[in-house]
């Protein structure tokens, strides 16, 4: 196990750090960071894991690490790996994380900051009832969909009467992960997820009310369904306890079966096997099926919004206009066709914590969005502001980009600094109401937990991994 | 309990593996809510078998967090025993409902296998476990 400090980064940009492969590392690390970032990501243990990463079998061209890095499980958050299917390459369980397909999904409305303040309380209380989050709060779907919903994902909810047709079409993979077998998902599993269709979740986990407040793109914002002023509303959440659950049986099938292939790793919490093996093609059924869990879920959630802002106003789910600007996973492993060393090569792309970015002409985005690239959904804090960015030509790490802003405290060390009702007495007096699941609780994700969201989008700007559309402010929290 | 940036980690001292085990599993419990002095209203027993004792202490911790999900329990005593010279342990949990605690911090979702430690030094076992919350 490497230690913090033991690894020492070289500039090789203003933003780009590299760490030269030695001590079994099959490729460099690199992370894209400013000065000021990199200050912070020295601080931890994430670097390290950058450098572990560089040992799985068939990496290709280096361990990359997007600007909002920070310490995770085997992989750090905002870390990306691709390797090569043909050339024995693995995947990981850990690569992707324990809350698979984990994502961000951005609606638009037809309102204004000024048609909120209006509603305000009523959307705000609507939202704190319809929205299930915390200790066994229960969901908003029924257990009867949990098995479509596992090998159809949001086309399950679509076709259960959640949602809108045109949603899908602004879906990461069209809302379904193609290969998912529910069949390898283990009973522990359905029973994790059998109450949890259509439920926030809690930690990081949030719905926020946004109001679009500078337009950098107004072409690509135009294109997004996105204007200057626009009311917008943001959900961040995954595949819960059934995407845990999946991670954790897979992983210790994985770690029983690591020998069998040979494979080392420098921290047991990258367990990996080859791609083409059964092992690996089990695990990646069993993550298209949480994925799906995932899709639908943010589906099911989204429909309970459009829901309650009709509701508040007393009009139609139509009149509310809150159209899908896009879903997006930010914990996932994907099967890509990158180019390496001068050829085309199919890549199992690892993305923990970090978000696929096509840029512009891509095959796999929809032809509305082919002239501008895929929408990058940058949350940040719900005392600061969020970003949507935009996929960019010649991405350097394999399409993609930052997942958000990075924790920079520990949550010991953030609920030693405010107490949660303070927390939420400030955010209340900048005019952003905060519903949250536990207010102890809410000093753990308070804003000065967290790094610059700012910084982090311009470095991704900087480092040639997205561009920016549109900065988003907030004027309502419901937290998990 | 261990800092960690976006989780939480704790270390634990026993005199016997069964015995370190019940102490995870009291602190684990620990770091999700706190209940006061009260004791449990219903239990739940279990068996658990693994490879190796790492494995036997993630494995015995998910299983309750399995429990803890999907019963709704909060889980406040725990009475461990391994089957000498196995690595076996029976393990009955007592809890209260989820509703009636207070949370301490966000639900831990799973037991991770990073820097994964569990031990003998001296006369005493050793363990560290890092969580996703």
């Amino acid at each position: 196990m490497r230690q913090s400090g033991d690894v020492e980064y070289r500039r090789i940009t203003d933003v780009l750090w590299e760490l030269p492969p030695h001590d079994g590392m099959r490729v460099p690390g690199r992370i894209f960071a400013s000065d000021a970032l990199m200050d912070q990501v020295r601080l931890e243990h994430a670097p390290d894991q950058v450098a572990n990463v560089a040992h799985l079998p068939g990496i290709k061209e280096a361990s990359f690490a997007m600007p909002d890095i920070h310490w995770g499980y085997g992989f750090p958050i905002g870390g990306v790996a691709a390797t090569a299917i043909d050339e024995g390459g693995v995947v990981s369980p850990g690569g992707v994380g324990f809350d698979i397909c984990c994502g961000v999904r951005l609606l638009a409305s037809n309102f204004t900051e000024e048609d909120f303040e209006q509603q305000r309380e009523a959307i705000m209380v609507s939202l704190d009832q319809r929205i299930p989050r915390g200790l066994g709060k229960g969901a908003i779907a029924p257990a009867s969909l949990l098995g479509e919903v596992l090998e159809r994902g949001a086309v399950a909810a679509l076709d259960a009467g959640y949602g809108w047709q045109g949603d899908l079409e602004r879906c990461e993979e069209f809302g379904t992960s193609a290969g998912a077998d529910s069949s390898v998902i283990s009973d522990h599993a359905i029973e994790r997820g059998r109450r949890q269709l259509g439920s926030l979740g809690s930690g990081n986990h949030f719905l926020e009310i946004q109001v679009v407040e500078t337009v950098p793109d107004p072409i690509a914002a135009r294109a997004f369904g996105l204007a200057e002023g626009m009311l917008v509303v943001m959900l961040h959440c995954g595949s819960r306890g059934l995407g845990h659950q999946t991670c954790t049986d897979q992983l210790r099938l994985m770690g029983a079966a690591m020998s069998r292939y040979g494979i080392t790793v420098p921290d047991r919490q990258l367990a990996c096997v080859p791609v083409r093996s059964p092992e690996g093609e089990t695990y990646l059924k069993a993550m298209a099926a949480s994925s799906n869990f995932a899709w639908a879920n943010r589906h099911v959630l989204a429909h309970a919004v459009r829901e309650s802002f009709a509701g508040a106003f007393g009009i139609s789910l139509d009149e509310t206009g809150m159209r899908l600007v896009y879903d997006v996973a930010h914990n996932l492993a994907k099967i890509e066709t990158h180019e390496v060393e001068g050829r085309p090569a199919e890549l199992c792309v690892h993305r923990k914590g970090a978000t696929r970015a096509f840029g512009p002409g891509h095959p796999d985005l929809p032809g509305d969005l082919q002239p501008v690239g895929q929408p990058v959904l940058l949350p940040g804090t719900m005392g600061t502001a969020s970003w949507v960015l935009r996929g960019v030509a010649d991405n350097p790490a394999f399409d993609s980009a930052a997942h958000g802003a990075g924790r920079v405290m520990s949550r010991k060390r953030a609920k030693q600094q405010e107490s949660g009702r303070a927390v939420r007495e400030r955010l209340e007096a900048e005019g952003i109401s905060v519903r949250p699941g536990s207010v102890g609780l809410l000093a753990e994700e308070a804003p000065y937990a967290y790094k610059d969201v700012d910084e982090v989008a311009d470095v991704c700007v900087r480092a040639g991994l997205a561009a920016k559309v549109a900065r988003l402010r907030p004027v309502g929290v419901v937290k998990g | 309990m261990l800092s960690h940036t976006a989780d939480t980690g704790i270390e634990a001292t026993a005199d016997s593996p069964a015995a370190l085990i019940q102490e995870l599993a009291t602190g684990m419990f620990g770091l999700i809510a706190t209940i006061g002095p009260r004791t449990a209203e219903q239990w739940i027993a279990m068996r658990v078998e693994s490879a190796t004792l790492e494995d036997l202490v993630v494995d015995t911790l998910s299983e309750l967090l399995y429990h803890f999900e999907v019963g709704d329990i909060f889980f406040c005593e725990f009475r461990v025993d391994m089957e000498p010279g196995t690595l076996v342990v029976t393990v009955e949990a007592g809890g209260v409902p989820i509703h009636t605690v207070e949370p301490a911090g966000p639900p831990i979702k799973a037991v991770t296998y990073h820097r994964l430690t569990v031990e003998e030094r001296g006369q005493v076992w050793y363990a560290r476990v890092y969580f996703d919350v």
